[in-house]
């Protein structure tokens, strides 16, 4: 498999604290890897980093071989939009608007028209669970059905990349088993890849990869076989 | 615990970092706004009644024991008023006190004037003003206390009681077009109580602008209490897990709500009062102010203040109360705030009542009219959500663009805040558009170029036709003098015996056409179209004034409002948008959603109903024969432009704000 994603040699500083200190990562086309670390290691740096939305103070990120880092920012946020898909801990969908509508957002904003981007945005709830539920709102919705939402969301752009932060950190350990499962799958069926940060060690077993990571440096790197 | 609210609210509010400082500089603002425009509109209503009592002593109040002759006349001198007090002692009778603005009571041959009318006097020829007076070597000057306005042009001239000025047939007015301009009576003083015909209305206008301002003020003071809702609920639960009781938490939200509505309050009323000169400039009615006018005392100071921090804190505790008792239905709205259809038929049947109401024609008492107007009001506020709740809907499902969806869709979830945004300006819009353009009331306009002078018969009237030939010829005024028929009612002359001059040329050849038929009329002032439209005129330009004011203040508060609520919206949402920036949504998207939101109630509301009171005002100017008044429509179609942009302004403001709460929102080392 081709590589999707990588990041060669990544620093990154906040004042005086090294966040990411010589970071080398790669992500293969249908890859999963989950980034693990204690509080202040880096993870969410490194995935904000590789998502765009941080910029490193070294070393390269390179989204199929071509370097992303040093784009303008209005190319980065149309790359994210466009190339990236992202599920957040939770707070991520707009209350005011119907779960459909909060999928084919995205889709509107590439200039999809309204009508396909909707048509397109409901196919994705029947394989996720969420049939009956496209006219509910975010706050008509339990914590599992909005992250599924969220899911539905990232994925409607049929994105390279699939990023997560937390994904579960706001559910209980049963809707959280089901929404991992639903990301990890779901993703690698649609050919993107899944980068994922959690501090959950049974979250991270779902994925094909897991990266520790401590200091600002990867401590520890495991392979998974995924049936 | 008790004791401790206080330092702790203090030390909370203080290390409520940039953020809660935001918040709180906002809600100061939306204070000082709110008392700023209530304590105007109540100064303008309060200093108009002032004013009329200042010209109530000009209409004489008869006593059969007088002592002195008082008549009251009207003249028009570049199209303004100006009023003629003229004054005789009766001879073998009691000294009058001196009137109101002069020391003592003038002597014959004595003219005192207002320091505007010195200076009109000084700036015009003779011939187009001041031979309208009694010649003097030098004029006395009328003080403040006999003035309504340091515009206002007022003379006051001693006669002798024998002077044709002074007799009854000149005091019984020109024509029937008098409407009050003119009066006489055996006077032992200057204790009259009829305000003069132009301010009487003046308090009643100002007093409707005040009714209608009023809910936009209570609406952006509620606003301001609203502001950092979210910022409030993280403290509250922080609190609770700290082991702080709900009462606690409430007491230190109003604390400090109250604390910084009091300060924002404090400073509007303290900019009202720093500006007063300013504001005694802005006209309205017979002109500019005294400054004194326009203070309200300490009583209204300190009631606006309280009334306004009280509207905060009750806002801000209510709000607080709503996080209390259901957070998550706060936060996450989990149900759209719905509007039902019954709203519509309260609508229907309150416009319906008020319909039934004045149907007969008869005359209202005020209490009764008060009522009404409420009812008017509250139909308003019941049926304005509702549309906005429509309009979000049908908007939602025809919108093509992510940011007129959103804003559809943002409407639908709350028409009440977004109805509340644009509530004053629906009221005030109505009024605004229906009168500026109004040209209601007689019209006159057939008369222009044309000078009457009554006289006793018809005789008498083919001499001053005679005589008014050679004046107007010595005055170099080219002009055909023809006779009134007293079967004439539709002349100037109204059916009076009389003479109209013709007069060639524009408003100088009218003054002094005017000027120089005064001697005709035997005592009664010669007068044109400006005193024969003057008193419909007045009470149309009164309301035409008082609603554009009112269309400009509620501007100013909705502006205000606007501001405030996307401000406000930023800082409560800056986590989802924050989100939504990192997941690589432009923007744009989100400021043009965030404009549109107030854009299309605005449109559809204001701009509705103030399309419907100019369209309203043409029909009936058109059944009348008239046309618009055009520079009403232009300054109605500049404030309304003008307080969009400012509005539009106001939301574009928090912009950076939007930007900064939503950069780098990964910044921290994990």
């Amino acid at each position: 498999m081709h590589s999707v994603l990588a990041g060669h040699g990544l620093v990154k500083k906040y004042g005086s604290t090294t966040a990411l200190a010589g970071v080398d990562v790669e992500v293969r086309e249908r890859d999963s890897l989950a980034i693990m670390g204690p509080s202040g290691s880096g993870k969410s740096t490194l995935l904000h980093t590789l998502a765009g939305i941080v910029r490193p103070d070294g070393g390269q990120v390179l989204l199929r071989g071509e370097r992303i880092d040093n784009l303008g920012e209005n190319k980065l946020s149309a790359l994210r939009r466009k190339r990236f898909g992202f599920v957040f801990q939770s707070g991520q969908l707009l209350p005011e608007l119907p779960a459909e509508e909060n999928v084919a957002l995205p889709l509107m904003l590439e200039g999809t028209p309204r009508r396909q981007a909707v048509k397109r945005a409901r196919r994705w709830f029947a394989p996720l669970g969420l049939d009956g539920l496209e006219g509910r709102r975010p706050g008509q919705l339990s914590g599992g059905q909005a992250q599924r939402v969220a899911i539905a969301r990232a994925l409607a752009v049929e994105p390279d990349v699939v990023f997560a932060d937390e994904p579960t950190g706001a559910l209980d350990q049963a809707t959280s088993t089901e929404v991992i499962r639903l990301l990890t799958s779901v993703t690698r069926e649609q050919g993107a890849a899944l980068v994922m940060v959690t501090h959950d060690a049974d979250v991270a077993a779902h994925c094909d990869h897991i990266l520790h990571v401590r200091d600002g440096l990867i401590s520890n790197y495991s392979q998974y076989t995924v049936a | 615990m008790r004791t401790s609210v206080l330092p702790l609210t203090w030390h909370l509010a203080r290390s409520s970092g940039r953020r809660g400082l935001q918040s709180q500089l906002l809600a100061a603002g939306a204070a000082a706004v709110g008392a700023f425009v209530m304590l105007v509109m109540i100064a303008a209503s309060l200093g108009s009644g002032t004013r009329a009592d200042h010209t109530a002593w000009r209409t004489p109040q008869a006593d059969k024991h007088g002592t002195a002759v008082q008549a009251l006349a009207t003249t028009y001198v570049r199209h303004e008023p100006l009023t003629v007090v003229s004054l005789a002692q009766l001879p073998d009778r009691a000294a009058t006190p001196a009137p109101p603005g002069l020391n003592a009571f003038p002597k014959k041959g004595e003219v005192y004037v207002s320091p505007a009318l010195a200076e009109l006097l000084h700036k015009l020829p003779a011939s187009q003003l001041a031979d309208r007076l009694p010649k003097v070597s030098s004029y006395g000057t009328i003080g403040a206390a006999g003035l309504a306005s340091p515009d206002e042009l007022v003379a006051v001239v001693g006669r002798a009681p024998t002077d044709p000025a002074m007799s009854k047939a000149a005091a019984e007015g020109a024509s029937w077009f008098d409407g009050g301009q003119s009066a006489r009576a055996v006077v032992s003083g200057f204790t009259g109580t009829k305000a003069s015909m132009f301010t009487a209305t003046d308090q009643a206008m100002a007093l409707l602008g005040v009714v209608l301002l009023a809910m936009p003020v209570v609406v952006l003071s509620s606003a301001a209490g609203r502001l950092g809702a979210a910022r409030r609920e993280q403290r509250l639960a922080a609190l609770r897990l700290a082991g702080a009781t709900p009462r606690q938490i409430i007491a230190m939200t109003a604390v400090e709500a109250a604390a910084v509505g009091t300060a924002g309050a404090l400073t509007g009323a303290l900019a009202y009062a720093v500006l007063l000169p300013a504001l005694a400039k802005i006209p309205y009615g017979v002109g500019s102010w005294y400054t004194g006018q326009l203070w309200v005392g300490p009583a209204w100071f300190a009631g606006v203040v309280l009334a306004v921090t009280a509207l905060i804190t009750v806002s801000a505790v209510s709000m607080l109360r709503q996080v209390a008792t259901s957070p998550l239905g706060v936060a996450q709205q989990a149900n759209p705030r719905r509007t039902r259809m019954i709203r519509l038929v309260l609508f229907v049947g309150a416009l319906g009542y008020i319909w039934v109401s004045t149907a007969g024609g008869g005359q209202l008492k005020a209490g009764q009219l008060l009522a009404l107007l409420i009812i008017f009001y509250g139909a308003f506020w019941l049926f304005g959500p509702w549309v906005v709740d429509r309009l979000g809907r049908i908007v939602g499902r025809f919108a093509r663009r992510p940011a007129t969806l959103l804003a559809a869709r943002r409407l639908s979830d709350d028409p009440r805040g977004a109805w509340r945004t644009v509530s004053g300006l629906v009221l005030a819009g109505f009024a605004a558009g229906f009168f500026s353009v109004s040209l209601l009331g007689s019209d006159v306009s057939q008369y222009r170029d044309q000078v009457a002078v009554t006289t006793v018969g018809t005789a008498e009237a083919r001499q001053a036709a005679t005589e008014a030939r050679t004046l107007l010829n010595r005055a170099g005024v080219t002009a055909t003098v023809t006779v009134g028929s007293e079967e004439d009612f539709d002349s100037l002359l109204g059916g009076s015996p009389g003479v109209i001059a013709h007069v060639t040329g524009g408003t100088e050849r009218i003054d002094t056409a005017v000027t120089a038929l005064t001697p005709v009329g035997s005592g009664t002032l010669p007068y044109s179209q400006d005193y024969a439209g003057a008193s419909d005129r007045t009470t149309t330009d009164r309301i035409a004034q008082a609603s554009t004011a009112t269309l400009i203040l509620s501007f100013v508060l909705a502006t205000a409002s606007a501001g405030l609520t996307a401000a406000a919206n930023v800082l409560d949402r800056r986590r989802v948008y924050g989100l939504l920036r990192l997941a690589g949504t432009p923007l744009r998207v989100l400021d043009r959603a965030r404009l549109r939101e107030t854009v299309l109630p605005l449109v559809a509301l204001a701009g509705g109903t103030t399309a419907m009171g100019v369209y309203g005002s043409y029909q009936l100017n058109k059944a009348a024969g008239a046309g618009i008044n055009t520079s009403g429509a232009v300054e109605l179609v500049a404030c309304l432009v003008l307080g969009a942009l400012a509005m539009f302004a106001a939301i574009g403001a928090s912009r950076p704000l939007l930007r900064r709460v939503t950069a780098d929102p990964a910044q921290s080392a994990d």
